[in-house]
């Protein structure tokens, strides 16, 4: 059985655009399937529509049309099941999704009881949690009074309260400072390889999806555009031959389209504009002859070339070709 | 930071505790503490209830005790006003109270994060609604209080009249909750303040008759119509003829309109609870449990 | 986005760039509370209407009024009138005086406050364009107030020089509660929480003030405490006004002016002290943007 498991899921919002209010598709025609104990990424770019499919998960906002099955319940017939078997994060608010005139020790006290969690098995998670955020001694503080980074770690200890077998991990470290970040993507590999969590991870940064997830699925405007190992999504990139040309002046349209006027050199992949140096990623038919012709061509025309060499495709190049290209 | 304790924890069978009851009193628990830490906010509304009192006794200096007396209601204004003060206050800020920390759930985000517990959303509309009640009550006791022992203003206080009065009370609850639950699942969708409680408290004060008797109405056919179409007007009026008239529960209008208020709620809580699921399942709909 | 032509445009508009003015900066103000006010039209109407009741209840308490007590004050024996006036007036300053810290606390709480005090908007003109709009608005609802009144037996004065000094007495008196809105905008920064000064200020004139009874019959000890507020002398000289063919030539509405006057020039730079206290202490804790 699948942990989480979508089919055909979509979702549509209104949009104003030009005064008129018109729909469009947040989550459009998802399929998804995430296996148990599997740490999952879903990586896009901002408005992709990644946290409206975790909210559809967490039985906060209703399909239009499609399926969603999470532990393999229903989200929209079993409602109350699929929350007995998630915790949910949502990173975004930055904290704002607390009682900010409660303690954090209060706060989470709070939804134990909220998600019927024996007392005295609350008072030995929350006492573990707040270790583990380093956060025993502002346990009894006010979280208004708190950083945004010790706000988020209360929101991390009350989505891992309830022990579920499911996490749904929006965006969960924005806003922790980077030594915090790094421990807390050590705890949820160590919650799916130890005890066999599922992980639903969504982030917009693929760093840290490439280090952390097992699979990866890259989303924009609604739409999934490839699920795969982070490995072959970057193999993916490596069966096109491309080279990386640093020059020492801006580059402009001028420069880009003379590059292109090369014989056997391609589309420009990429493209870092600096005020006095430049780098510039291009498709080439073959790598050895680009490297050869390139910088000649350049000089030729007065450009100053400060290196060239084979570009090795990250898992950034990917994901900057695949939300780039309109889908 | 060493995530293996956790790790340990979380490999333990544990118990799980299913109790509404738990969930209930954590919804109520929760909200009383935020609330309390509003300290200025609980001490002035306290004060500006307790000078409502004092500015309509000394109003009611102007007031011909005949006029008063001629409609049944005693010769003391300051009873008859204190009676319609605080149970009006009472109740507009009770039934105005879910639809407010709902709104303030929506926009800290945390109505969000209740809703994906496994708490059933009736236990936290309840939770809210309660605690309105218990908090308010505070409110009233002290009220009543300045109006009985520091302005000493006559009110018929026995244990008839007490119990008239509770079940009035009681049922004045339960009439107008459909109002708050109504208002409730407009606001969630409609995201703006509390229109309608506001207009229907504004509405009941003018037309039940909080300030003056209310057959000063049936000048105006109209309005005395209207003001029947509210539950509020029939408890009031249950409500001084026990404390200020001194009338019992099986008194004949009295008991009429304790059943009128009967009569009220069985129609209007259905209703009620409609348009609260309503408003949160269209707000699901839409994904707007969050924004504002 | 071009990062490169945005960078250029950002640098060319700097050199053209000129500093708004004041009155510039005010009316942006009003235009955005006015724009921000007119999508919530249901609360106008509301608003209104919530007037009109309150208006309308006082129809009914001048029924079972006896009039000797106002008489006595000298108010005329027309308590109608009398409530209408006091009730207008009063709800008038308090929803002006409300809403503006009201306004406070939501930009503080959406964080636009923080945004608009990093700009070139000093605080003062930041005080005085929150506080125009509300004092605007208020005007609308103390006019359908004063309207529905007339048309349910009011009776106010016909005399030009009566109803000039009774507007006069109104200038005044909005000045001088814009001074108490931005004291009770000074706590809210500090406190953040609901607005006492204004409850406090709203529960306490309707006692002292005489919003619905002439003062002559509050006993004497307690008497002397409206005298602190601006609300009580602006009543008189308006009532006296609009009710008793008053001008400000009289000597008792002469009398409230120049009290006016004296409220105004002592309580103003007491106030932007105030808030500028208080903005600065929230800037030191750095609790500016917290609710
Ligand atoms: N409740 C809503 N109403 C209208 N549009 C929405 C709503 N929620 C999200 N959107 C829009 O849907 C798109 C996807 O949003 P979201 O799922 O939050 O993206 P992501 O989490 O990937 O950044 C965005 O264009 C966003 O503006
Ligand atoms: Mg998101």
């Amino acid at each position: 059985m699948n942990a989480i498991e979508t089919s055909g899921l979509t979702k549509r919002f209104e949009r104003k655009e030009d005064g008129k209010k018109k729909p469009f598709a947040a989550v459009d025609n998802v399929d998804l399937a995430v296996e148990e104990g599997e740490l999952f990424g879903l990586l896009g770019p901002n408005g992709a529509g990644k946290t409206t499919i975790i909210k559809i998960l967490c039985t906060l906002i209703l399909p239009d049309s499609g399926k969603a099955f999470v532990n393999g319940y229903d989200v929209v017939k079993e409602p109350d099941k699929v929350r007995a078997s998630i915790g949910w994060l949502h990173g975004e608010t930055g904290g704002r999704a607390l009682y900010w005139r409660l303690s954090a020790r209060d706060n989470l006290r709070f939804y134990a009881s909220l998600q019927n969690i024996h007392p005295d098995v609350a008072k030995k998670r929350i006492d573990a949690l707040l270790e583990f955020f380093d956060m025993e001694e502002d346990a009894d503080t006010l979280v208004k009074d708190f950083s945004t980074g010790m706000k988020v770690k209360v929101m991390l200890a009350r989505t891992l309260l309830p022990n579920p077998p499911i996490l749904l991990m929006d965006e969960p470290t924005v806003g922790l400072d980077a030594a915090s970040a790094v421990e807390t993507r050590k705890l949820l590999k160590a919650l799916s390889t130890e005890l066999g969590r599922t992980i639903l991870f969504t982030s917009h940064n693929m760093f840290e999806v490439e280090r952390l997830c097992e699979r990866i699925a890259i989303m924009n405007s609604g739409k999934i555009i490839a699920v795969d190992t982070p490995l072959k999504l970057s193999e993916i990139m490596r069966e096109k031959k491309a080279v990386e040309v640093r020059i020492s002046e801006t580059a402009d349209p001028k420069t880009l389209g003379l590059l292109q006027s090369i014989e056997g050199v391609g589309k420009v992949i990429k493209a870092e504009i600096g005020e006095d140096s430049s780098l510039i990623q291009v498709e080439v038919r073959d790598e050895q002859e680009a490297i050869a012709s390139i910088p000649d061509f350049l000089q030729g025309k007065g450009y100053n070339v400060i290196s060239i060499q084979r570009a090795l495709p990250t898992l950034e190049d990917v994901y900057m070709k695949l939300t780039r290209e309109p889908a | 930071m060493s995530s293996s304790p956790i790790i340990e924890l979380f490999k333990e069978e544990t118990r799980r505790s299913k109790s509404t009851f738990r969930q209930v009193y954590a919804v109520i628990w929760a909200n009383l503490k935020i609330l309390l830490s509003y300290k200025y906010w609980v001490v002035t509304d306290f004060l500006s209830t307790a000078a409502s009192i004092v500015m309509y006794f000394f109003m009611g200096l102007q007031v011909d005790p005949a006029q008063l007396a001629a409609r049944g209601y005693g010769e003391d204004y300051a009873a008859f006003a204190l009676v319609g003060i605080s149970t009006s206050q009472y109740l507009w800020i009770c039934l105005s109270r879910l639809s407010h920390s709902i709104q303030h759930d929506i926009r800290g985000g945390t109505l969000e994060t209740v809703a994906v517990t496994q708490i059933k959303m009736g236990a936290y509309f309840l939770g809210q609604t309660v605690r309105g009640y218990l908090i308010s009550l505070f409110f009233l006791a002290g009220t009543l209080s300045v109006g009985l022992f520091v302005l000493r203003i006559p009110l018929q206080i026995n244990l008839s009249t007490l119990t008239a009065a509770f079940v009035t009370f009681l049922l004045m609850i339960l009439s107008n909750q459909a109002i708050g639950f109504i208002t409730a699942g407009i606001v969630m969708v409609h995201k703006r303040g509390d229109p309608v409680t506001f207009m229907l408290a504004g509405m009941n004060e003018f037309l039940s008759g909080v300030l003056y008797p209310l057959d000063l109405l049936k000048q105006f056919p109209p309005l005395y119509a209207l003001a029947r179409l509210f539950p509020y007007t029939y408890a009031l009026d249950a409500l001084r003829k026990t404390l200020t008239g001194g009338a019992g529960m099986f008194s004949p209008d009295v008991y009429y309109d304790l059943v009128v208020l009967v009569a009220f709620s069985v129609i209007l809580l259905p209703i009620g609870l409609k348009v609260l699921k309503w408003g949160y399942d269209t707000i699901r709909r839409n994904g707007t449990m969050a924004t504002y | 986005m071009k990062t490169k032509e945005l960078i250029g445009f950002l640098r060319k508009e700097r050199e053209d760039a000129k500093e708004a003015g004041v009155l510039e900066k005010v009316a942006a103000f009003v235009a955005r509370d006015f724009k921000t006010w007119w999508t919530y039209k249901l609360w106008v109407t509301i608003d209104v209407l919530g007037t009109l009741t309150f208006v309308a209840s006082y129809y009914f308490v001048s029924k079972i009024i006896s009039p000797e007590i106002l008489v006595e004050a000298g108010y005329g024996s027309d308590y109608l009138t009398f409530a209408v006036i006091g009730v207008a007036f009063q709800q008038y300053v308090f929803s002006s005086v409300s809403t503006l810290s009201e306004s406070i606390r939501s930009e503080q709480w959406d964080g636009t406050m923080e945004t608009i005090l990093s700009s070139r908007t000093s605080f003062r003109v930041f005080l005085l364009g929150e506080s125009v709009f509300r004092f605007i608005i208020g005007s609308y609802f103390l006019l359908a107030a004063l309207a529905l009144g007339a048309a349910i037996g009011v009776k106010i004065t016909a005399n030009p020089w009566s109803l000039l000094s009774a507007a006069l007495v109104a200038a005044l008196l909005v000045v001088s509660h814009m001074i108490v809105g931005i004291l009770g905008a000074a706590l809210i920064l500090k406190v953040k929480q609901g607005d006492p000064i204004v409850w406090a200020f709203s529960w306490l004139t309707q006692l002292f003030s005489g919003v619905l009874y002439p003062l002559n019959l509050l006993p004497a000890q307690l008497s002397w405490i409206g005298a602190i507020f601006p609300l009580t002398y602006s009543l008189d000289g308006i009532r006296r006004c609009l009710m008793a063919d008053a001008t400000i030539l009289s000597p008792i509405v002469a009398e409230d002016v120049v009290k006016l006057v004296v409220f105004i020039a002592a309580s103003l730079p007491i106030a932007l002290k105030a808030f500028r206290k208080a903005y600065d202490s929230t800037r030191k804790d750095g609790s500016l943007g917290q609710y």
